[in-house]
């Protein structure tokens, strides 16, 4: 791992982020129609001209995106149409609500799709094997908002077992128990489809491993199961698995749009969908570029990673 | 980070899990809002604002349960100068939610700010009869208005929450975002202690209030996004209150917790024919329709019966000018082929209409998509208008585009779509010639006349019958396609009452009669 | 299995005997579950393209004076909330469903693999420059981008499968570049080269072709990513529009009338269900049917 090497990355990370936003900006707005706020028949010429000079939006596109572009190198991602505050402080109160729900999502396909993922990929075949590949194979092809009412139905309104929706009761923001009650429906929602994902991807990477020439070396030397397992094959799995992991991402951050739709939780993807469905131009802009963002810093934190969990890897140019 | 929540909450999920669910908060009305609001009565954009902003700000005089006007900040008040000078006498005992003292000059302020375009403010076009607005002193204002305008006082008690000028004074409204959507101040009933983005509003009952004593300890204004999952958290106790479509009536009828409640609505839902098109710019054609279109169906079918069957533009809510006598026009196909006939159109072999030159009576129809009621009701038409031997092509479009690509600028054949009114007769901006929301591009001299003289008639005598007159007037040359006068559904939880007769804007602002047992 | 090895070792004298294509086939036929999704799979596809023409019936026609009708001689599956026959919008509706399934994977296969082979293929400058825009595509949250793309542009079938088909072809890219790259060094291309091939050639004819098992796996599985998307867009009432059917939105409608007529649900949702099952299932036994090392 050189100096220049890590530059280089970062460097390229700088360009896919310039492209995303740059690409964005111009299909935003060169799109038919306008910000929902202009979308009130009952709006009179005087109020719809006030509303567009306030909005910045009599200017012509390449003085617009002259604008925009000096704003955002500075960091300033402008004020939102829809909530008329800075894009960015907006998005920092829906940040940490999607980290908890993606994080105990994530957390919950490992912790269901890792253990399982091996066993199914020791024993390629086997009956656990199929039940398991097919079990997880549903769950990818439901439809996640009818997965959702369905959970909803059954949980909240017929059993009255868990909340129907919302991250905390109104006033008990901060009681742990009532976030974690929320919290089971939609965490199983959003990682239904991805446990299944992360599954396949570790047991045919467990398979691939086993058949490897210094499993067989271990196993003949004796080395325990669990061992085996911990040690040498998922280290070795590691890889492909983190990396589709990584291509989770998005779908976990901006994703998560429907189950949060339904759910009510107020995170960043139901604020993507509240900002394409308004047509808040800086707001859409400041959840893809922050999303890129977050994807193209965990793709370099695994790139960073890979040398260490394979030490095959080295890194090259 | 996670992974020390989870484990941390592996011990709590087995502690919580055997409490069971939460205890049900006693005296709280929850309510669904659809995203956060903006709290500020001037500038509030959509309806979930305009209904919180209802229990957080008073305004000068409020509906009755016949939605005429009754004192509300204003103690009582003189019209003279034949309909150009309103002086109000405010109450001397209210104060804002933070404790400063309720003034004139708040009253002076909000009109200000509301007249002025610059400001964000949404009720311009409601006011702009304004011409002066003055404090004569701390308990008189007096407007003075450019000509006489008779819904003056219905607009006063819709929308027009006073707000309080020791807070906003010297910027424009839409800048105070603190104000507008976390901590916002007013005289109503109910007071705002905890916004919490994207999840929820916490209101507490106003101990200083001017009125009746609230008789709820609080409301929870909450985000669901969902109209299924508000149907869910309603059926489980998590919402108390949720208007529904009558798609979701299904799903609450066999719940013995819930009402359903049909309030009257000042809304008409309606077929815009562009009147630039020559195709409609004949009264035949547009009369035809009438009889054309099984709006009886409509209602039946799509509505479930919840909405009365319509003659013009004025809905049957507006009780004191909606004239009973005239007879509606009933569903008449051949009636339709015999006025289209003497306007020129004739089927073919085919059965399709065709005029003398032979070209076929060809349209598009854009609906907004989305909202199944009104996809619904856009198939019905589509089909009915078929069956006669017109050709329409049925057109789904995004609400933003549709407004503002197609229907603003005039570019359109048909579009359904639909009004919501203040409970006042007064339709000049909808349907007279040139004017703002005059989308259909309708233009009758008659029409401006009675429109016009409608809305500057004080005396409702006088009113009804020239509103009787345009609704006669408007059955054989009707501005647009009536379909239908929707009832709003409200289901609510039976332990909540208290509630007045009236569409939930105006039944909030008497929330402090609420009652939850 | 342990047959690997002398299978092998069997076909080294005659290297041209199994085409990778037939040696595939071969051994998808010997995976049950394959085969039988394949199966499952033309039964649905028979239902959506084939069943319109047995089982007529209009599949617009309101009739509100039978809404929510149980199953009968003349609605063998009931009607809708509109009073519309369920049975024929299922068969359309599969149809369009299916339909954005195959052309959006088309359009993402297009762009996969030329991008994906190209960049493999001249490395260096080119290869810089498309793999940086794969980056971009990846990073930008792709359900996000389809949503805005509808939103902005009006959804319809060509839309869902442009939009669908551009944000899902980053993967295959990926892994077909990795392919060529491997290929390239391989004797069979610098075999060619020798003989004279120009580099486009010897792209088309001889690499490619060695790409086809990733594609064809890559291929089933994005059919049902495409189908599941469609739903989830119609849920956010960006999907197919109405009166046009499409699973998804059949699904969707049915949500409103999960208490009192959940069958609305059970028929579309039991359709994606299947059908992305099956779909998923092909492309495992296709790809370890492909795969050289597998069993």
């Amino acid at each position: 791992m050189t100096l220049s090497y890590l530059l280089k990355r970062v460097f390229h990370a700088l360009i896919v982020l310039i492209m995303v936003g740059v690409i964005t900006f111009f299909v935003v707005r060169l799109a038919p129609g306008g910000p929902s706020l202009l979308a009130d028949p009952k709006l009179s010429a005087v109020e719809r001209q006030a509303i567009e000079e306030r909005l910045g939006l009599n200017d012509t596109l390449p003085v617009q995106f002259t604008k925009w572009a000096g704003q955002t190198a500075r960091g300033n991602l402008g004020n939102s149409f829809l909530y008329g505050a800075p894009t960015v402080d907006i998005i920092m109160t829906r940040l940490p609500n999607t980290l908890i729900l993606a994080g105990t999502s994530l957390l919950l396909t490992l912790v269901v799709a890792l253990p399982l993922g091996l066993a199914s990929g020791m024993r390629p075949g086997s009956a656990f094997d199929r039940i398991t590949s097919t079990v997880s194979l549903v769950f990818v092809a439901v439809p996640v908002f009818w997965f959702g009412l369905l959970l909803i139905i059954l949980f909240a309104v017929t059993w009255r077992l868990l909340p129907a929706g919302g991250m905390n009761t109104a006033g008990q923001e901060g009681n742990l128990g009532d976030l974690l009650r929320h919290l089971i429906l939609p965490a199983v929602v959003l990682s239904a489809a991805s446990i299944a994902e992360i599954l396949r991807y570790t047991r045919s990477s467990t398979r691939t491993v086993t058949t490897q020439d210094y499993v067989r070396t271990a196993r003949a030397k004796g080395v325990g199961q669990w061992a085996l397992r911990y040690r040498h094959i998922l280290r070795n799995a590691a890889i492909p698995i983190l990396t589709a992991v990584g291509l989770q991402l998005p779908r976990l951050i901006g994703g998560a749009a429907i189950t949060e739709t339904i759910f009510g939780w107020p995170g960043m993807g139901r604020l993507s969908v509240e900002a394409a469905l308004g047509r808040d131009y800086p707001l859409i802009m400041g959840i893809t570029l922050f999303v890129a963002l977050a994807v193209v810093a965990f793709n370099l934190l695994i790139d960073l990673l890979y040398p260490w969990l394979d030490p095959r890897v080295r890194a090259e140019g | 980070m996670p992974k020390r929540l989870f484990s941390v909450g592996l011990l709590t999920l087995g502690l919580t899990l055997t409490f069971g669910t939460a205890q049900a908060q006693s005296g709280i009305l929850k309510l669904p809002l659809i995203n956060d609001p903006i709290m500020n009565p001037v500038i509030a954009p959509d309806l979930g604002s305009v209904l919180i902003n209802k229990v957080i700000f008073s305004g000068l005089v409020r509906p009755n349960e016949d939605l005429l006007p009754e004192p509300d900040l204003a103690k009582s008040w003189t019209i003279t100068n034949s309909g150009l000078v309103y002086t109000f006498t405010l109450r001397n005992d209210v104060k804002w939610h933070d404790g400063k003292p309720f003034t004139a000059a708040d009253v002076v302020f909000t009109f200000k700010a509301a007249t002025d375009p610059k400001s964000g403010s949404r009720l311009v076009s409601d006011f702009s009869s304004i011409k002066t607005v003055v404090a004569v002193n701390p308990t008189t204002v007096k407007f003075t208005l450019s000509r006489p305008f008779a819904p003056f006082l219905t607009l006063l008690g819709h929308n027009a929450g006073i707000l309080p000028k020791h807070l906003l004074d010297g910027k424009p409204l839409n800048d105070a975002t603190a104000f507008n959507r976390m901590t916002p101040i007013g005289t109503g009933p109910f007071k705002v202690t905890r916004v919490v983005p994207g999840a929820s509003i916490t209101l507490e009952a106003n101990k200083d209030y001017y009125g009746n004593k609230p008789k709820l300890a609080g409301m929870v204004f909450k985000v669901v996004p969902d109209i299924n999952a508000q149907v869910a958290q309603l059926r489980s106790g998590e919402l108390d209150w949720v208007n529904v479509e009558p798609n979701n009536i299904a799903s609450l009828q066999n719940d013995p917790n819930i009402t359903l409640k049909q309030a009257n609505a000042v809304q008409h839902f309606l077929v815009f024919f562009n009147q630039k098109n020559p195709l409609f710019a004949p009264a035949k054609i547009r009369e035809s329709m009438q009889y054309a279109v099984n709006r009886k169906a409509i209602i039946d079918g799509v509505l479930k019966g919840y909405a009365d069957y319509p003659t013009g533009t004025l809905p049957t809510a507006l009780k004191k000018y909606y004239d009973k006598t005239i007879k509606p026009i009933q569903y008449d196909p051949a009636r339709a082929k015999a006025l289209l006939a003497q306007a020129g159109w004739k089927p073919d072999a085919k059965g399709q209409l065709v005029n003398a030159k032979g070209e076929p009576f060809k349209f598009t129809l854009i609906v907004d998509r989305g909202n199944p009621s009104r996809e619904q009701a856009a198939l019905a038409v589509q089909q009915d208008l078929k069956k006669i031997g017109m050709d329409v092509t049925l057109q789904p479009l995004e609400f933003a585009t549709l407004v503002r690509d197609y229907l603003l600028p005039g570019k359109y054949d048909a579009n359904l779509i639909w009004w919501t009114t203040p409970p006042d007769p007064d339709q000049y901006s909808f349907y007279a010639t040139g004017q703002d929301n005059n989308n259909a591009f309708f233009s009758n001299s008659k029409a401006d006349d009675l429109l016009k003289r409608g809305r500057e008639t004080a005396d409702v005598a006088q009113r009804q019958k020239i509103y009787n007159e345009f609704q006669r007037l408007e059955m054989t040359n009707p501005p647009v396609l009536v379909l239908y006068y929707p009832k709003e559904l409200q289901a609510i939880r039976k332990n909540l009452s208290g509630v007045p007769d009236l569409g939930i804007r105006d039944a909030l602002r008497r929330s402090e009669d609420f009652q939850l047992k | 299995m342990c047959g690997r090895k002398a299978e092998v070792q069997g076909t080294v004298p005659q290297p041209a005997a199994l085409s990778p294509a037939r040696r595939s086939a071969q051994k998808l036929r010997r995976n049950p579950s394959a085969v039988r999704s394949l199966a499952v799979l033309l039964l649905i596809v028979a239902f959506a393209l084939l069943g319109p023409l047995v089982y007529r019936s209009s599949p617009e026609a309101i009739d509100f004076s039978r809404q929510f009708a149980g199953p009968s001689w003349d609605h063998p599956l009931g009607t809708d909330e509109n009073g519309r026959d369920v049975l024929i919008r299922l068969m359309l509706g599969g149809r369009v469903s299916l339909a954005v399934g195959f052309f959006a994977v088309a359009v993402s296969l297009v762009f996969g693999v030329l991008i994906g082979g190209l960049s493999g293929f001249f490395r260096g400058w080119a290869d810089s420059v498309l793999m940086r825009f794969t980056d971009g595509m990846l990073a930008i949250p792709g359900f996000f981008i389809s949503l805005l793309a509808l939103t902005f542009f009006g959804a319809g079938l060509t839309q869902l499968v442009l939009v669908i088909g551009l944000t899902s072809w980053m993967g295959l890219a990926r892994l077909v570049r990795g392919e060529v790259l491997r290929e390239r060094e391989e004797l069979s291309v610098e075999a060619a080269r020798a003989l004279g091939a120009s580099e486009l050639r010897v792209l088309w004819r001889h690499v490619l072709p060695q790409v086809y098992p990733t594609m064809i796996v890559n291929a089933t599985i994005g059919i049902s990513f495409a189908i599941l998307t469609e739903s989830a867009l119609s849920f956010l009432g960006v999907g197919i529009q109405p009166p046009d059917a499409s699973w998804g939105n059949m699904l969707t409608g049915a949500q409103n009338y999960m208490y009192s007529s959940p069958w609305l649900a059970v028929y579309p949702g039991a359709l994606i269900l299947i059908t992305v099952v099956a779909f998923n299932l092909l492309g495992d036994g296709l790809r370890d049917a492909s795969d050289p090392q597998g069993r």
